[in-house]
C-alpha cells in the first residue's frame, strides 16, 4: 500500500458522494416521494384524528406499531453487527460496518416517527419525557413504554455517537480533499482530528469501551421493546422468550437490509473491490443462521403454548395458523424460515441476485411477522365475545410505505454526504492483506 | 529552541522502517501522523494516560446509574402514584431505566474524554504535518535537537528514505 494505493481507496469511496448517476436520482426522487405521500396521509389523519385508521376494540395496535416494531428490529443489527465484528476484528467490518451503522441510526429516526402517528394528537408526544411541567406529573417509571422511550434514546444517542467516532478519520481526510462548503463544514465535523500518533492510540482505546458499551445495550434496547408485549397477560405475549425471540428477529431483519443496501451500494457506485462477493457470503451464513434460530424460537412459542395447559394461549396458537389471518401465518414461515434454507447452497450464497431475493423476502416476512403476534393476540384474546378482525386503512398503509421512503431517503442522503465505506479502516485492512500475501509468498 | 523536522513519507512501510531505525539511534521522542491506524502509528511509544478513558467511562456509568435512581425514586415519591399497596419504590422496575442510563452517561462520557484528550495531545505535530503533507502521507515529527550533536547523522540517515 504505498501513497497511490491510498489515494485510489480515498477516490474510490469519496466518489460515492461526488458521482450522481441516473439510479441515484431515480431512487431518492421515489423515496422522496413516498415520503409525501405518507406525509399527506399523516396529516389526514391528525386533521381528521385517528377514526381514520383500521384501529378498533379490541385491535388498537396495528400496522403503524408493527412498522415501529420492524423498524426498531431493523435498527439493532446495524451498530450490535459492526461492534461485533470488531471485537472480533473480522474484514467484513470494513466494508459493511459503516453502512450498518448509519442505518441503525436512520431506521431508529423513522421507527420513532410511528408512535408518536399512533397517539393521534402527535403534538403532545412529549408528555412521555421526563421533565418538570405544570401538572405535576412525572412519566410512570414502572410502565415498560416508558422503558422504552429511555432505551430508544439512549441507544439511538449512543449509535450516532459510535457512528461519528468512527468517521473522524475519514471526516479528517476530508476537510482536506474536498473544496466549498465542504471544506469547513468536514472541518468543522472533524473536532479536530489529525491523525497523530497520540489520537490514533487514544481512538483505538475508546472505539472497544464505546463498542463494549454499544453490545448490551443494543441486546437490551430490543428486549425493552419485547416486553412493551410481554410483560402485559396477553395470550401469546406473556412469555419469556420474548426478549431473546426479538433479539434473534432484530438481527435476522438487519441482515436482510443490510445485504440489500450493500447491494445497492455496490452495484451503483462500481465499488466491487471493497464489497466483495466473499463479504455477501458470509452476510448470507449469518442470515441463515439468524433463521434458524427464528424458526426454533417459533416452535419453541408453538410447544409451550400447548404444553403448558392455558386455553387461551392454546386458542391463540391454534387460531395463528388456521383463521383469519392464516395467510399472514404461512407467509411469515415462507419467507423467514423456508427461503433462508436457500443459503445452504453454495451456489445461491454466492448469487448476489439471489441472496437480494432472499433479503426481500425476509425483510416482509419480518413485517408481517410483527403485524401477526401483534394483531392475532389483540384480535383473539381471553373472551371470545371481544374478538374482532382488524384491516388496516389506506391511510395507515401509505404512512407505513411513508416510513419505507423517509429511511431510504435519508440512507441516499447520508451517502452523498458521508463516505459509506469507512477509507481509514479499509487502507488499514488493505495495507494488512498486503503484507499477508507478502508473508504466504516468501514463505513459499 | 530548534524547530522540530518533519519528514514525509509516500508508503507507511518505509515510515514504519524509519521508526525502527530511529528507535535504534536512541530516539524515542519523534511523532507520527497518518491517515489510517498502520502500524507505524503504534512505534512511538506514545501510550500516553489512556488508562484515564476506562475511569472516565465508569465514573459516567455511576453517575448515570445515580441520576436513573434518584429521578425514579425522587419523581415517584413526589407524585403520589396510586400503588395500591406495593412499594412506591419498585426498584425491579426501575432497573430496565438504571441501566439504560448507566450506558448512556458512560458512552458519552467515553466519548467527550476521547475529544477533550485529543485536542490536549495534538499539539503543534498536527499543524506541522498538515503544512507539510497530503491528507494520504505518513508524516514523521522529530524534534529539532535531536538533530544537533554526536547522533544528528545517524537520526538523518534513519529518515533518509522520506523528503523532509
Amino acid at each position: 500500500v504505498d501513497t497511490r494505493e491510498v489515494i485510489r481507496i480515498e477516490r474510490d469511496i469519496i466518489a460515492t458522494m461526488s458521482r450522481t448517476g441516473w439510479r441515484y436520482r431515480v431512487g431518492l426522487g421515489l423515496s422522496a416521494g413516498m415520503v409525501v405521500v405518507g406525509g399527506i396521509a399523516w396529516s389526514l389523519a391528525l386533521r381528521r384524528g385517528l377514526g381514520v385508521f383500521g384501529l378498533n376494540e379490541p385491535v388498537m395496535w396495528g400496522a403503524l406499531i408493527t412498522t415501529f416494531v420492524f423498524f426498531i428490529g431493523v435498527s439493532h443489527s446495524g451498530t450490535l453487527v459492526s461492534a461485533i465484528l470488531y471485537f472480533a476484528r473480522s474484514p467484513l467490518r470494513a466494508a459493511i460496518g459503516r453502512s450498518a451503522e448509519a442505518m441503525t441510526v436512520i431506521t431508529i429516526l423513522t421507527a420513532g416517527l410511528y408512535p408518536i402517528i399512533h397517539i393521534g394528537r402527535s403534538w403532545l408526544f412529549y408528555f412521555v419525557l421526563a421533565y418538570p411541567s405544570q401538572r405535576q406529573l412525572w412519566p410512570n417509571f414502572r410502565s415498560p413504554l416508558t422503558w422504552d422511550v429511555f432505551a430508544i434514546s439512549s441507544y439511538v444517542t449512543v449509535s450516532a455517537l459510535f457512528l461519528y467516532m468512527g468517521m473522524l478519520p475519514d471526516l479528517a481526510m476530508l476537510s482536506r480533499r474536498v473544496n466549498g462548503w465542504r471544506r469547513p463544514f468536514f472541518r468543522a465535523l472533524s473536532l479536530g482530528f489529525s491523525g497523530t500518533d497520540a489520537e490514533w492510540a487514544l481512538l483505538e482505546k475508546a472505539y472497544p469501551i464505546f463498542a463494549g458499551v454499544v453490545i448490551p445495550l443494543a441486546v437490551s434496547v430490543h428486549s425493552v421493546v419485547s416486553w412493551d408485549f410481554a410483560m402485559s397477560v396477553m395470550p401469546g405475549w406473556h412469555s419469556s422468550i420474548f426478549a431473546p425471540y426479538f433479539v434473534a428477529g432484530a438481527i435476522f431483519s438487519g441482515i436482510a437490509m443490510a445485504i440489500l443496501l450493500l447491494a445497492g451500494l455496490r452495484r451503483g457506485y462500481r465499488l466491487e473491490r471493497y464489497i466483495r462477493p466473499g463479504h455477501f457470503e458470509m452476510l448470507s451464513k449469518l442470515l441463515l443462521a439468524a433463521s434458524l434460530v427464528m424458526t426454533f424460537t417459533y416452535a419453541t412459542e408453538f410447544f409451550m403454548a400447548f404444553f403448558h395447559g392455558s386455553a387461551a394461549e392454546a386458542e391463540v396458537f391454534r387460531w395463528r395458523p388456521t383463521g383469519a389471518y392464516a395467510w399472514v401465518f404461512w407467509l411469515v414461515i415462507a419467507c423467514n424460515s423456508a427461503a433462508p434454507l436457500a443459503c445452504f447452497w453454495g451456489r445461491v450464497r454466492r448469487s448476489l441476485p439471489a441472496l437480494v431475493i432472499i433479503s426481500v423476502l425476509v425483510s416482509v416476512g419480518m413485517w408481517f411477522e410483527r403485524f401477526l403476534f401483534i394483531v392475532t393476540t389483540l384480535a383473539h384474546t381471553y373472551l371470545p365475545q371481544n374478538w374482532g378482525l382488524y384491516r388496516p386503512t389506506v391511510p395507515e398503509v401509505l404512512i407505513c410505505l411513508g416510513g419505507f421512503g423517509w429511511f431510504f431517503t435519508l440512507f441516499l442522503l447520508f451517502i452523498k454526504i458521508f463516505p459509506s465505506i469507512s477509507v481509514a479502516e479499509t487502507m488499514e485492512r488493505e495495507h494488512a492483506a498486503a503484507h499477508s500475501a507478502e508473508l504466504e509468498a516468501n514463505h513459499a | 529552541m530548534p524547530e522540530p523536522v518533519v519528514t514525509v513519507f509516500e508508503d507507511p512501510d518505509a515510515a514504519e522502517r524509519a521508526l525502527h531505525r530511529l528507535q535504534e539511534a536512541e530516539v524515542t521522542d519523534a511523532r507520527v501522523v497518518s491517515p489510517a491506524p498502520f502500524p507505524v502509528v503504534h512505534l512511538t511509544g506514545r501510550p500516553g494516560p489512556w488508562p484515564v478513558l476506562n475511569k472516565v467511562a465508569l465514573a459516567g456509568a455511576i453517575t448515570g446509574l445515580t441520576t436513573a435512581a434518584l429521578l425514579e425514586a425522587l419523581t415517584s415519591r413526589s407524585m403520589g402514584l396510586v400503588v395500591g399497596g406495593k412499594p412506591i419504590l419498585a426498584w425491579p422496575a426501575f432497573g430496565v431505566i438504571m441501566f439504560e442510563l448507566t450506558m448512556l452517561f458512560a458512552g458519552v462520557a467515553n466519548f467527550l474524554a476521547l475529544v477533550v484528550l485529543s485536542a490536549a495531545t495534538r499539539g503543534r505535530v498536527a499543524e506541522a504535518a498538515r503544512a507539510a503533507a497530503n491528507s494520504e502521507q505518513i508524516v514523521v515529527v522529530v524534534p529539532g535537537e535531536r538533530f544537533e550533536g554526536p547522533g544528528a547523522a545517524a537520526v538523518r540517515a534513519a529518515l533518509g528514505e522520506g523528503r523532509s
